[in-house]
C-alpha cells in the first residue's frame, strides 16, 4: 500500500529536488552578492553559511525521502551533505591555518568539529550500512550546531597558556570522534525503535516527555509577573555581562514567560492525554493527543518567533542592577537550541505518524539495525576512554593532578560508566533489542548533557570548552 | 554454626560477583557524582558563596550528609572500594572457567558439538587424507596456522586464532583495578601544595590549605620568572628558572613553563601563576642638588640600601609602598599591585639643619608628611623595578604510576574485547550413513558473528577449491600413468 502511495507522487518526488536545488542555488546567489560586495571570497564565515546551506537542502531532502520514499531523493540528499562536507572542511581547514592550532580551543571550534565529524559519519552511515534515513535524525542536529556556532563567539583568540599542549589536541580530537560515534547510535538506536514495532503512542509520549523537558528547563529561569530571565549581552566585548567573577547578569524579558508557561501546558497535553487513555482505555483519547501535537507545534513556532523578535535585541531591566541593559540571542543559546530542538521533535512524531509504513520499508531490519547500534557503541566506547585519559595525563602536566572531580570529569566518567554499564548487560545478560536501544538513548542524552549542560550549567575548570 | 558462616559468606560472595550488583553500584556511582556535580562543592567554593546558595538549615543537612563534598566523604570512598570488591569478585567468579578455556583449547570435538555447532558445513571426499591435506592447504592459503590432531582412531585438523581475546575483559578489570589503587594510594600518602617563592629568593614552605603548611626537606630557589603576553596582553607563556637547593648544595636547575613542570624527589613543581609581589627590586632615580646648580646625578636604589650622593650626603631608600592612602597624617598601603606607589628616602647630610641628622624625602611629595622642602637634594623616579614571585604548584602523586600503568593496560584490553575475535575452526573427516567418507568443517568466534559467518563461508569456499585442484592434478597423475601403462 506504502509503495503504491508512493508510485502515485512521482511528480512530487522532482518538484521537492527542484525547489530545494532552486532554494540552494538562491541562497548561495545571495550569498555571493554579498560576498562580491566585501570582496573576500573563501574565508571561514562564508563557507560555513555554505555548509549551511547545503546540510540545510540535505536535511530537507532526507526528510522528504522520509516522507516519500522516493530513492532520488537520498542521492541528491548525499550530495547536499557532501557538499556541505567539503565546505565544513573549507571552514575547519581556515580556521586551522588562521589560528594556528587545531580547531578545539573554545565551544566554538568545538562545534565546527564535531558538526564535521557527524556529517562525515553520516555519509559512512548511509554508504556502508546502508541505514539511509539517518540523516533526517543527524542533518537536523548539524544544523541546529551551524546556527549556533553563528551565535558564539568566534574570533579566534589566542591560546592561554593551560591550553598550549599537544595533548589537548589529542584529547578534543577523541571526544570529538567519540562524541559523534554517540549521536550515531542514537539516531541508530531511534531507527531500531520504529522498526522494532514500538507503539506510536509510546513515542508520542516519548516526544511530549522531551518538550515537557526543554519548557520546563526554560521555565527554571520565569520571573514574577511573567517575566522570562536571560543573560545580558555585551555587544562590543561579545560576551555575558558579569555582576563579579562567575555570576552573570540577569535581564528579564516581561511576559516571554507566560507565553512559555502556555507553550508547556500545550506541549504536555499530548502527555497527559496519552496517560488518560491508557488509564480509561480509550483509542480517542490518542486521536486528540494528535491533535494536541499539531496544536502544540504551532504554539512552539509561535515561542520560537517571539522568543527571536524579543531577545534578538532590545533593552531590558534588570532585577540586580539599575538601569536597562541589552540581550541578544548569542546569550541564551541554549533557550534557542532547545525550542528549535523541541519543534524539531514534534516534527519527527508527525512523521513517524504518518509514513510509518514507509519508514519501516527503508530501513534495515531491525536485528540489523541492533547489531549496528552495537558496533557503533563498540567504536565510541574505546575513544571515550582514551580520551578520558589522555584528558587526565593533560590535567596531570597542567594542574599537577589527573582527576580532581571538576563537573567535566565526573560527567565524562558518568558517560563512560553509562556505555560501560551497556556493554555488560550486552554482553553477559544478553540485552538486546528494546531495553538496549532505551539505554544507547539514554547514553546519547547524558553525551549531550556533559558537551553543552556541564559548560553552562555546571561551573568548573573548563571554563573554555 | 560453622556451616552458616560458610553459607552466609557464600551468599555475600554470590550477591557480590553478580553482575546485577555491579550494576546497581555503578547507578548509585552515578548518582551519588551527579549530585557532587550539582550541589557546590566546599573544597572548591568560597564559603560566603555556599552561604549564599543554600539556607543554613539546608546546609546543615548537607554537611551532615557529606553532600558538600562527595567526593571525599568516606561513604563515596567506601562505595568506590564496594565497587572494586564486586570486579574483584565477578571477575574472580568467572576467571576459572575461561582460564580451563585458555588453557587447555578444545581441539577435537565430539559427536554431540558436532551436531549442536551453529557454524558447519560438509563436503563429501574421496578419501580421509585427500580431505585433509585439501584443507591444510586453505588453511595456509587463508594465511593461518592449522594443528593435525592425532587420536588412536582418527586424525583431524584445529585451527585458531587470537586465543588472548578470551582474556581480554579481565585484562581490562584489572586495569580498572590498578587506576583504583593508584587514586586510593594517593587520596592516603599524596598531597597538593602551593609554593610561592619571590625572584631571587628561596622557598621549603608549601601551602596546603589556608593555615596549613609543610616544610619540604630541601630548597627551591627561583632564579628569574617571566611572562609573555600577546599584542593584546592575555597571558601567552609564564616561565621560571627554578634551582633545587638540597643540603646546602645545587642540585638541579630547570626552567620549567606551563605543561613542563620540574620533578625532583618524586615532587612536582609546576608553573601556575606569576605576580607582582609588591616589594621593590630596583628603584631608578634622578638626584639634583638643591642648593647649588649641580650637575642631577642618576642613581639606582635597592630596598634597605644606601648610596653616597657627595662627601657629606647619603640617601637611603627605607620604605616602598606600592599602593598608598594618606590618613591622620599617616601613609599606609592599600593592596600589592603596585596602582599608586610611593617610596620614603632617609637623606641624611651634614648640612641639615643641626637638630637633627636625618629627613623623611616622600616620592611622590606627600603634603603633611615628610621633609621634603629641607632635603639638600630633589629626587625625582626614573625607572621602578619591581620584584616577582613565581607560584608553583607542588604535588606528590605516589600512585600515580599505577594509573598510567592501568590507562595503558587498558588499553591494550579494550583493544582486545572489541577488535580481537578468538576464532576457532575444526576439520573432522567422518562417514555419514551411507559410508562415503565426509569433512565435517566447524567453526566459532566470542564475537562479531556476522563478519565471522564470512570468514567461515570463504575458509569453505577454499577447501572446496583445494579439493578441486587435488582432483584435477590427481586425474592427471592417473592418466599419466594410463598412458605409460599402454
Amino acid at each position: 500500500m506504502a509503495r503504491a502511495r508512493v508510485e502515485e507522487q512521482p511528480a512530487t518526488g522532482t518538484t521537492l529536488i527542484v525547489m530545494v536545488g532552486l532554494g540552494i542555488a538562491f541562497l548561495l546567489f545571495m550569498a555571493f552578492l554579498n560576498v562580491v560586495k566585501s570582496g573576500n571570497l573563501l574565508n571561514e564565515s562564508n563557507l560555513l553559511y555554505a555548509a549551511l546551506i547545503f546540510y540545510s537542502g540535505a536535511g530537507a531532502l532526507y526528510l522528504g525521502f522520509g516522507v516519500t520514499g522516493t530513492e532520488s531523493y537520498v542521492k541528491f540528499a548525499s550530495l547536499a551533505t557532501w557538499a556541505g562536507l567539503l565546505a565544513n572542511t573549507g571552514a575547519v581547514a581556515h580556521r586551522w591555518y588562521q589560528a594556528g592550532h587545531p580547531p578545539f580551543a573554545s565551544i566554538y571550534e568545538m562545534l565546527l568539529s564535531f558538526v564535521w565529524t557527524l556529517a562525515a559519519l553520516t555519509l559512512i552511515a548511509e554508504k556502508r550500512y546502508g541505514v539511509k534515513v539517518i540523516g533526517t535524525v543527524t542533518m537536523p542536529v548539524t544544523i541546529v550546531g551551524v546556527v549556533l556556532m553563528q551565535l558564539l563567539r568566534s574570533d579566534v583568540r589566542p591560546l592561554v597558556p593551560a591550553l598550549q599542549s599537544t595533548w589537548l589536541h589529542v584529547h578534543v580530537t577523541l571526544a570529538m570522534l567519540a562524541y559523534a560515534a554517540c549521536a550515531l547510535s542514537f539516531a541508530l538506536a531511534m531507527m531500531f525503535l520504529i522498526q522494532d514495532k514500538m507503539k506510536t503512542e509510546t513515542f508520542l509520549a516519548a516526544t511530549s516527555l522531551f518538550t515537557v523537558g526543554i519548557y520546563a528547563s526554560i521555565l527554571t529561569r520565569f520571573e514574577k509577573w511573567g517575566g522570562l530571565n536571560v543573560i545580558a549581552w555585551n555587544a562590543d566585548e561579545k560576551s555575558e555581562v558579569f555582576i563579579s567573577k562567575g555570576v552573570r547578569l540577569f535581564v528579564t524579558i516581561p511576559d516571554l514567560g507566560w507565553l512559555m508557561v502556555v507553550v508547556l501546558a500545550a506541549v504536555a497535553a499530548p502527555l497527559v492525554l496519552y496517560l488518560a487513555g491508557r488509564v480509561q482505555k480509550n483509542e480517542d483519547f490518542l486521536n486528540i493527543a494528535n491533535r494536541a501535537v499539531f496544536i502544540g507545534i504551532l504554539l512552539q513556532s509561535l515561542a520560537l518567533v517571539f522568543f527571536l523578535l524579543r531577545a534578538r535585541d532590545g533593552q531590558y531591566a534588570s532585577l540586580d542592577a539599575e538601569g536597562l541593559y541589552p540581550t541578544s540571542l548569542a546569550a541564551s543559546p541554549f533557550i534557542l537550541s532547545g525550542l528549535i530542538g523541541g519543534i524539531f521533535a514534534s516534527l519527527l512524531y508527525l512523521l513517524l505518524l504518518w509514513r510509518r509504513d514507509d519508514l519501516e520499508r527503508l530501513l534495515p531490519d531491525a536485528n540489523a539495525l541492533d547489531r549496528i547500534t552495537y558496533k557503533t557503541i563498540c567504536i565510541a566506547f574505546p575513544l571515550l576512554t582514551l580520551m578520558i585519559a589522555a584528558g587526565a595525563y593533560w590535567a596531570n602536566r597542567t594542574w599537577g593532578s589527573y582527576w580532581s572531580w571538576d563537573p567535566k570529569e565526573t560527567w565524562a566518567a558518568i558517560t563512560w560508566l553509562i556505555y560501560a554499564g551497556y556493554l555488560h548487560m550486552r554482553i553477559t545478560r544478553g540485552m538486546r533489542g528494546r531495553v538496549a536501544a532505551y539505554f544507547a538513548v539514554l547514553g546519547f542524552v547524558v553525551v549531550m548533557f556533559t558537551f553543552f549542560g556541564v559548560t553552562y550549567l555546571l561551573p568548573g575548570l573548563h571554563s573554555y570548552a | 554454626m560453622a556451616l552458616s558462616f560458610r553459607t552466609a559468606s557464600s551468599k555475600i560472595w554470590q550477591t557480590l560477583s553478580s553482575i546485577k550488583t555491579g550494576v546497581i553500584l555503578i547507578i548509585l556511582v552515578v548518582i551519588f557524582s551527579a549530585a557532587g556535580t550539582v550541589i557546590l562543592q566546599r573544597p572548591m567554593t568560597d564559603p560566603d558563596d555556599m552561604q549564599r546558595a543554600y539556607s543554613p538549615r539546608m546546609l546543615h543537612i548537607f554537611d551532615a550528609v557529606g553532600l558538600t563534598d562527595v567526593f571525599h566523604a568516606r561513604w563515596f570512598v567506601a562505595l568506590l572500594v564496594l565497587v572494586s570488591l564486586s570486579i574483584i569478585a565477578a571477575s574472580l567468579q568467572r576467571f576459572p572457567n575461561s582460564w580451563r578455556y585458555f588453557a587447555r583449547p578444545y581441539k577435537s570435538p565430539d559427536e554431540n558439538f558436532r551436531r549442536v555447532l551453529p557454524t558447519r558445513a560438509q563436503i563429501t571426499v574421496a578419501d580421509e587424507e585427500t580431505g585433509l591435506v585439501a584443507a591444510e592447504r586453505a588453511f595456509r592459503e587463508m594465511g593461518w596456522k592449522s594443528e593435525r590432531i592425532v587420536q588412536p582412531e582418527s586424525f583431524s585438523l584445529f585451527s585458531e586464532r587470537h586465543r588472548i581475546s578470551e582474556m581480554a575483559v579481565y585484562i581490562v578489570h584489572a586495569s580498572l583495578l590498578l587506576i583504583f589503587l593508584g587514586g586510593i594510594v594517593d587520596a592516603l600518602y599524596g598531597w597538593r601544595g602551593f609554593l610561592m617563592i619571590p625572584q631571587g629568593e628561596q622557598s621549603s614552605e608549601v601551602a596546603l590549605r589556608a593555615g596549613v603548611t609543610r616544610a619540604l626537606p630541601f630548597a627551591v630557589r627561583c632564579e628569574a620568572a617571566g611572562e609573555e603576553t600577546y599584542s593584546d596582553g592575555s597571558p601567552k607563556r609564564w616561565w621560571s628558572k627554578l634551582a633545587v637547593v638540597d643540603g646546602g648544595q645545587e642540585v638541579q636547575r630547570k626552567e620549567i613553563s606551563v605543561n613542563d613542570p620540574m620533578v625532583y624527589h618524586g615532587l612536582r613543581f609546576y608553573q601556575s601563576s606569576y605576580g607582582s609581589t609588591g616589594k621593590v627590586d630596583q628603584l631608578t632615580l634622578i638626584a639634583r642638588p638643591t642648593a647649588d646648580a649641580g650637575d642631577p646625578r642618576e642613581i639606582s636604589l635597592a630596598p634597605d640600601q644606601t648610596v653616597a650622593l657627595d662627601s657629606d650626603t647619603t640617601v637611603h631608600l627605607a620604605e616602598f609602598i606600592p599602593d598608598f592612602v594618606v590618613g591622620d597624617g599617616r601613609v599606609y598601603a592599600r593592596s600589592n599591585d603596585v596602582v599608586n606607589p610611593a617610596a620614603r628616602l632617609v637623606v641624611a647630610s651634614q648640612k641639615t639643619p643641626a637638630n637633627q641628622a636625618s629627613l623623611d624625602f616622600w616620592l611622590p611629595e606627600i603634603p603633611g608628611v615628610g621633609q621634603n622642602a629641607l632635603s639638600p637634594y630633589t629626587f625625582e623616579a626614573k625607572d621602578l623595578k619591581m620584584q616577582h614571585f613565581t607560584g608553583l604548584q607542588v604535588s606528590h602523586e605516589p600512585g600515580q604510576w599505577s594509573v598510567w600503568a592501568g590507562v595503558i593496560l587498558m588499553g591494550i584490553g579494550l583493544t582486545l574485547v572489541f577488535y580481537v575475535v578468538h576464532m576457532r575452526f575444526w576439520v573432522v573427516p567422518v562417514y555419514d550413513g551411507r559410508g562415503n567418507v565426509v569433512l565435517w568443517i566447524g567453526g566459532t568466534a566470542n564475537r562479531n558473528r556476522d563478519a565471522f559467518e564470512q570468514k567461515f563461508q570463504k575458509l569453505v569456499e577454499e577447501i572446496k577449491e583445494q579439493l578441486k585442484a587435488e582432483r584435477r592434478t590427481s586425474t592427471r597423475e592417473t592418466a599419466a600413468v594410463t598412458f605409460a601403462g599402454k
